[in-house]
């Protein structure tokens, strides 16, 4: 009923169709992706881990660190082999998606790591210290990172817990959001362009990171 | 409507937002300090003005074709297992998602910051039945006070973070003293318990993408994104011109909202809903409803003069901008949609008569439509608005023989250079007088001048006029 009443009013008002003459405004290209994402993702209060300048072993190590989180719980297993971190690691299946693994002794870090792929309940989330997920891109301009729901995923492993780690391979940078939009067609039921940690500024303009989400968010990229 | 009219007028109201000190301090602080974020955002774009021209152009494009990108809109949305369910009054959209609740047996609801929300009164109909949360932290504080957002972005602009300490330790019986970081924690904490147990989530919408059916909803706090996720059913509601046409357009809507609004280059999240949850997925909720919502907005596009009101994108520049309301806040407008965009919008939502006063607090500066991110003449809808207040006042303001006279007088005087110079000459020597000390002061008591002098000060006027000075110099004749 008001979805008739409501077109017909508005088709009485249409003019004769017209394209709007008029180009795309161009967006800034051709800079270092990687130092201004890194720049621009830092700047916005995220931490940013170079896995291939540094070794994937560090920058895990450091996230721990800087995170004090002794487990990473993962959204997707796909995760493990994509980024070749299993190499180091036992049998998912061994330990009922439980995994433990140890680096080499020589280094300054605590471990083992502790890494979940099992399924997790939503008052478990919470208690979460630190998720892992994939980025499936990364936009230099703004330093920011898609997150996109896929199968197998939810949406609230990545916003629950304390911190929250992407995981971003280079080929995957893009300039600005216009290419990112001219290729990308969306395909979960949920995708989000996130530029650093969970912030407000709703009290006198003061900053304060880490309102509803995660309080710190990290990005490892690898190759 | 649910747009409470004060018994108060704007008037009496702006009298007591000047003499309120606290809210002058809180004003001057935070406006100045977006403001300044905003400048730094936007000369970081080198083609700002081609991006506003093309927003411009792509909204008024949109606006003439509303019925067609609205319907690729919504069998976009439906394709992906979505509901639509078409609004024409603020009534039939409380209505429905009332009767969604009843229908479930849901209880408790959280809410993102929505002005449609505000618009519609959403929370007034829903909370007889609800539990309502604002999960904003702004609003949230805006809800806990009582009190109506008297800002499109921050919504608790007019509280110090002493005042909503306070507000906090009474209402939330947690000690948080003036700290901000406290402040915060605390409402983290209460809450998170609520997202999670909620069974239904509402957010708003900021654009609509009609070739994809993304439902695009801006934040940096995570409260949409959780409200979007953890509840059992997500209603999203949309004003019908939010919609635009292409993916592609988004990232110059984007540039252009968030530098406007808070002079970031990017909020922490920019969500792109595609529905509720999807084959194979986790979690999210099970149903997904778009709500769209006319509530006036074809007539407004029925008016060609004004239509162009509802290209605006909701970021709050005007208002941050505007010498008024720098000076008054938001609440003094006593309606949901302040400041320039308030003032021209408010008249076309509730009617001239609703709002009578709205396109009179302005100074015409222009500075509203210098900033706007799309370009909205917000000057001279103004006073497209104020003619049609006073053409609706009718024939007794016209009859007013004092202003007849007055206009007579004028254009005698202006139609010969002679009388114009006497004239000219004559009122410098009167306004000489007049800024004097005695005078001016008395200026300021008797009326019918009083009402003008008692806020102003004529600025002072040169002993000679151009012309004279020109004259004298001896360079030539005139």
């Amino acid at each position: 009923m008001s979805r008739t009443q409501i077109l017909q009013r508005l088709r009485s008002l249409a003019g004769t169709w017209e394209e709007p003459e008029i180009a795309l405004p161009e967006a800034p290209t051709g800079t270092d992706r990687v130092a201004q994402l890194a720049a621009r993702w830092e700047a916005a209060g995220g931490i940013f881990l170079d896995a291939e300048r540094h070794g994937l072993e560090n920058v895990l190590a450091e996230t721990l660190e800087r995170t004090g989180a002794r487990e990473i719980f993962w959204e997707h297993p796909d995760i493990f082999s994509r980024f070749q971190i299993p190499h180091r690691l036992r049998d998912p299946l061994a330990f009922e998606n439980r995994l433990v693994f140890s680096l080499h002794p020589q280094r300054e870090v605590r471990f083992p790591l502790v890494l979940h792929a099992k399924r997790w309940t939503r008052a478990h989330a919470s208690a979460v210290p630190l998720s892992a997920c994939l980025a499936t891109h990364g936009v230099a301009e703004t330093g920011t990172l898609l997150h996109e729901v896929r199968s197998g995923q939810g949406r609230l492993l990545s916003i629950l817990p304390e911190a929250h780690l992407f995981f971003l391979s280079r080929g995957d940078l893009v300039d600005n959001a216009q290419q990112l939009f001219s290729t990308w067609t969306p395909c979960g039921s949920l995708a989000t362009l996130v530029t650093g940690p969970s912030r407000t500024a709703d009290i006198e303009k003061t900053l304060v990171v880490g309102v509803h989400g995660p309080r710190q968010c990290l990005v490892i990229l690898t190759e | 409507m649910n747009w409470k009219r004060s018994p108060k007028t704007l008037r009496d109201q702006s009298r007591t937002a000047l003499q309120d000190s606290q809210l002058q301090h809180n004003l001057q602080h935070t406006l100045s300090r977006t403001l300044h974020s905003r400048q730094l955002a936007v000369a970081e774009v080198q083609n700002w003005e081609e991006l506003r021209h093309y927003a411009r152009t792509v909204k008024l494009h949109t606006l003439s074709h509303l019925a067609r990108y609205l319907e690729q809109l919504e069998a976009a949305v439906q394709q992906r297992g979505g509901q639509v369910i078409w609004a024409e009054s603020a009534r039939q959209a409380t209505d429905f998602i009332l009767d969604l609740a009843h229908r479930r047996d849901f209880r408790s609801v959280v809410k993102g910051k929505s002005m449609l929300g505000e618009e519609i009164g959403l929370n007034a109909a829903l909370e007889r039945w609800l539990e309502v949360v604002e999960t904003d932290l702004g609003e949230y504080i805006v809800q806990l006070a009582g009190q109506q957002p008297s800002h499109l972005v921050a919504p608790a602009l007019h509280l110090s973070r002493g005042q909503i300490g306070e507000l906090f330790e009474r209402k939330l019986d947690v000690s948080v003293g003036e700290d901000v970081e406290r402040i915060t924690a605390a409402a983290r904490q209460v809450l998170r318990r609520k997202f999670l147990s909620a069974h239904l989530g509402i957010t708003g919408v900021n654009f609509g993408v009609a070739e994809t059916g993304t439902l695009v909803v801006v934040e940096n706090e995570g409260n949409i994104r959780l409200s979007l996720s953890a509840p059992r059913v997500h209603v999203a509601i949309m004003g019908i011109e939010k919609v635009i046409p292409r993916l592609a357009d988004l990232p110059v809507f984007l540039k252009l909202l968030i530098r406007s609004a808070t002079g970031q280059r990017m909020t922490s999240y920019v969500n792109l809903v595609q529905g509720g949850r999807g084959p194979g997925e986790r979690d999210g909720p099970s149903e997904f409803f778009l709500v769209l919502v006319d509530n006036g907005r074809s007539r407004i596009l029925a008016d060609a003069h004004l239509r162009e009101t509802l290209a605006c994108i909701r970021c709050g520049a005007c208002q941050n901008i505007c010498p008024v309301f720098q000076s008054i806040g938001g609440h003094a407008y006593g309606s949901t949609y302040q400041g320039p965009i308030g003032s021209i919008l408010t008249p076309q939502l509730v009617g001239l008569q609703g709002a009578p006063e709205h396109p009179f607090a302005s100074s015409l500066c222009g500075a509203c439509r210098d900033i706007c991110p799309v370009g909205i003449r917000i000057p001279d809808l103004l006073l497209e608005l104020r003619h049609r207040i006073q053409r609706e006042k009718g024939a007794r303001a016209a009859r007013l023989p004092v202003e007849r006279w007055a206009f007579q007088i004028w254009s005698w005087l202006m139609s010969s250079r002679q009388r114009y110079e006497l004239f000219s000459r004559w009122s410098r020597r009167l306004a000489r007088w007049t800024a004097g000390d005695r005078l001016g002061r008395l200026s300021r008591v008797i009326p019918p001048l009083s009402r003008w002098n008692r806020e102003r000060r004529l600025p002072e006027l040169a002993p000679k006029s151009f012309r004279e000075l020109h004259r004298a110099s001896g360079e030539g004749g005139s």
